[in-house]
């Protein structure tokens, strides 16, 4: 049998076992094992154990649990009542007004959050009946709100580029910094629609509430300061490279506690929840890196990636036609499988081809975290979509219906940054220095 | 109705469910002692202390809080699977299918037990000593690995019992009730 063919019922395998239910950590380990079982001259078992000892004892995967912990804390915060009460005065002037709180609001808790759902749900817990208490399109608020939850993951800290960086062993840290510019972008193309929008509906449009003063508009926004210092301070220490990434997480997860014991939602309650629920959801995410890991050795056993990269290197695909390729194959990963899981699934095969045509790893961390952006807001598997269901009782399907314009919005931003890759690149590169 | 609720719990249901809560508290404290010890390593530098050490116990710290959530984290749902078939089929087949699945994992979480288990002891057997800054014996740390995959294996061979005798499996349960609750703080 060819290598090729050895891939092909791999992926059957895989395939067979995905659909019909067996936890994805666990299928990625059985697949390795049966690639190396039958198809090497390795022992398996002894690969099994170092793949998921080397992997979960990792002083940088120590970053993970902590970005989690940090999300979960500000999650029980009254974080997001403040972030509305103190967005709405700015707004009074834009088209499109309050709708925009949205958008800077999931923007403003992406940066201290790392994950698109706990985002969108943050936000839509008290956006959504503000708007629709004053009168604002209901379609445009959800639509923007499962669309722009994304930004969790793609503004820093982000769990999910953690997860990419052990999977792609690059630097956490450059795509940290990668991952502004492009959060940025799409704030600015979200945005953009939504003004483009309300200027040609302008009856849809509730009038300006009455105009407040500088100092009250400074007032109700005193609240967010705790929140900016946050964000400064990760940003900071990030920049300066005073800390590690890891060593900034654990400070993260402080200021995130003195947010709450300031806001007075600190309780002894609260504070264990919040350590028990960040501890199974890194306990999820490091079983699934463990099982990619043993699956990566056994890709790496049976050369089956490199002789993959040969024949899409022999195809002559240009660099675009690639990522075009892989675009629609992520697309549809996507409709089935969260954002994790596309990683850890594809990252053995995909990135060295990637690599081979001579893209940025970095470069290829933000496009493939922007891919799972659409694919949080795309049916019938779409976790934005389902927290919105959840919140609103509104079927999912009908709200990725109205979320069809904001995902435009993002296929344009990828294909800004795939254009212009100098948008991903330019901060890593000006702050850290050109990587080799 | 579900088997890990019945009106008055049995002791070896209470007993399991312990068990699975201890590892995942212990989990907890695990990520508790990384923060501390991340924050003191960070001061520790500007005043100058030996805290090289740190970066090993973390490493280690992070590997048991792994391990030892495992099962409490399996039990509560949240490792995560593709549910598109499972919830589209009828109730009998779905029984079926999550029978098939559980076989599976019981079969590859077992291996990897036994492996994990017959490393350590080899580690024990040669006194393995670990390579980095903090020389102790490596069993030692790497003693989280075999306990979490032991009590990961009861967690599932108890479910798998749960759904031969005709329950709902608690994984399906716990993110059922999680999500009435409008909690989504576990999804990524």
């Amino acid at each position: 049998m060819g290598l090729l063919e050895i891939g092909g019922l791999l992926l059957f395998l895989m395939l067979l076992m995905l659909s019909g239910g067996v936890w994805i950590a666990m299928t990625l380990a059985i697949v390795g094992w049966v690639g190396q079982a039958f198809f090497t001259n390795t022992l398996p078992g002894k690969n099994l154990f170092s793949s998921f000892w080397e992997t979960s004892s990792s002083w940088e995967l120590a970053a993970l649990p902590m970005f989690i912990w940090m999300g979960e804390i500000l999650y029980r915060t009254k974080l997001s009542e403040q972030m509305f009460d103190g967005l709405s005065p700015w707004l009074s002037k834009v088209p499109g007004r309050l709708m925009h709180t949205t958008i800077l609001g999931c923007g403003i808790f992406g940066s201290v959050s790392g994950s698109s759902a706990a985002t969108c749900a943050t936000i839509a817990k008290v956006a959504l009946p503000e708007l629709e208490k004053r009168g604002y399109d209901r379609n445009i608020a959800l639509g923007s709100l499962a669309a722009a939850g994304g930004l969790g993951i793609l503004i820093p800290p982000s769990i999910t580029m953690v997860v990419y960086a052990v999977a792609a062993d690059a630097s956490v840290i450059r795509l940290f910094l990668a991952g502004f510019l492009p959060g940025f972008l799409l704030m600015g193309l979200f945005s953009g629609y939504i003004i483009w929008w309300s200027l040609r509906n302008p009856d849809k449009v509730p009038p300006a509430e009455a105009p407040t003063t500088f100092m009250e508009k400074m007032r109700r926004s005193g609240s967010l300061i705790p929140c900016g210092l946050l964000i400064v301070f990760i940003v900071w220490v990030l920049v300066a490279g005073i800390a590690t990434a890891t060593e900034c997480a654990a400070y993260g997860v402080l200021g995130s506690l003195a947010i709450a014991a300031a806001g007075r939602s600190l309780t002894w309650q609260n504070f264990w929840q919040g350590l028990v629920s960040a501890t199974r959801v890194s306990c999820m995410i490091m079983f699934i890196l463990a099982g990619a890991a043993f699956l990566t050795k056994t890709m790496a056993f049976t050369g089956i990636p490199r002789e993959l990269a040969e024949v899409v290197h022999a195809m002559n695909l240009s660099p675009f036609g690639l990522i075009g390729v892989l675009v629609v194959v992520y697309l549809i990963l996507g409709t089935a499988l969260d954002g994790i899981s596309m990683i850890v699934l594809t990252s053995a095969v995909v990135l060295p081809m990637i690599q081979k045509a001579g893209f940025d790893l970095v470069w290829f961390g933000i496009f493939i975290i922007m891919l799972i952006e659409i694919a949080e807001i795309t049916p019938p598997v779409g976790f934005n979509l389902f927290v919105l269901q959840n919140m609103t009782g509104i079927d999912s399907n009908r709200i990725a219906t109205v979320t069809l314009p904001f995902f435009g919005c993002l296929l344009v931003g990828i294909g800004l940054i795939t254009v212009f890759p100098s948008i991903v690149t330019i901060l890593p590169n000006m702050l850290m220095g050109v990587a080799k | 109705m579900n088997a890990s609720l019945p009106p008055r719990a049995s002791s070896v249901r209470r007993f399991l469910d312990g068990l699975y809560l201890l590892g995942g508290q212990l989990a907890a404290l695990c990520v508790l002692a990384i923060l501390i010890l991340m924050i003191g390593a960070s001061v520790g530098r500007v005043l100058d202390w030996r805290v090289s050490w740190v970066n090993d116990i973390v490493a280690w710290l992070c590997a048991a809080a792994a391990f030892m959530g495992m099962a409490y984290s399996f039990r509560n749902g949240d490792f995560v699977r593709v549910t598109l078939v499972l919830e589209s089929v009828s109730a009998p087949v779905r029984r079926w299918l999550e029978l098939v699945s559980l076989s599976v994992a019981t079969v590859a979480i077992g291996y990897l037990g036994y492996w994990a288990a017959r490393f350590t002891w080899e580690s024990y057997e040669f006194n393995d000593i670990a390579g980095n800054m903090v020389a102790i014996p490596i069993w030692i740390p790497q003693m989280s690995f075999v306990i979490g995959s032991a009590i990961l294996v009861i967690a599932v061979i108890d479910e798998c019992v749960c759904v031969f005798r005709g329950g709902k499996p608690s994984y399906v349960a716990r993110v059922e009730e999680r999500h009435a609750r409008g909690d989504f703080s576990e999804e990524l």
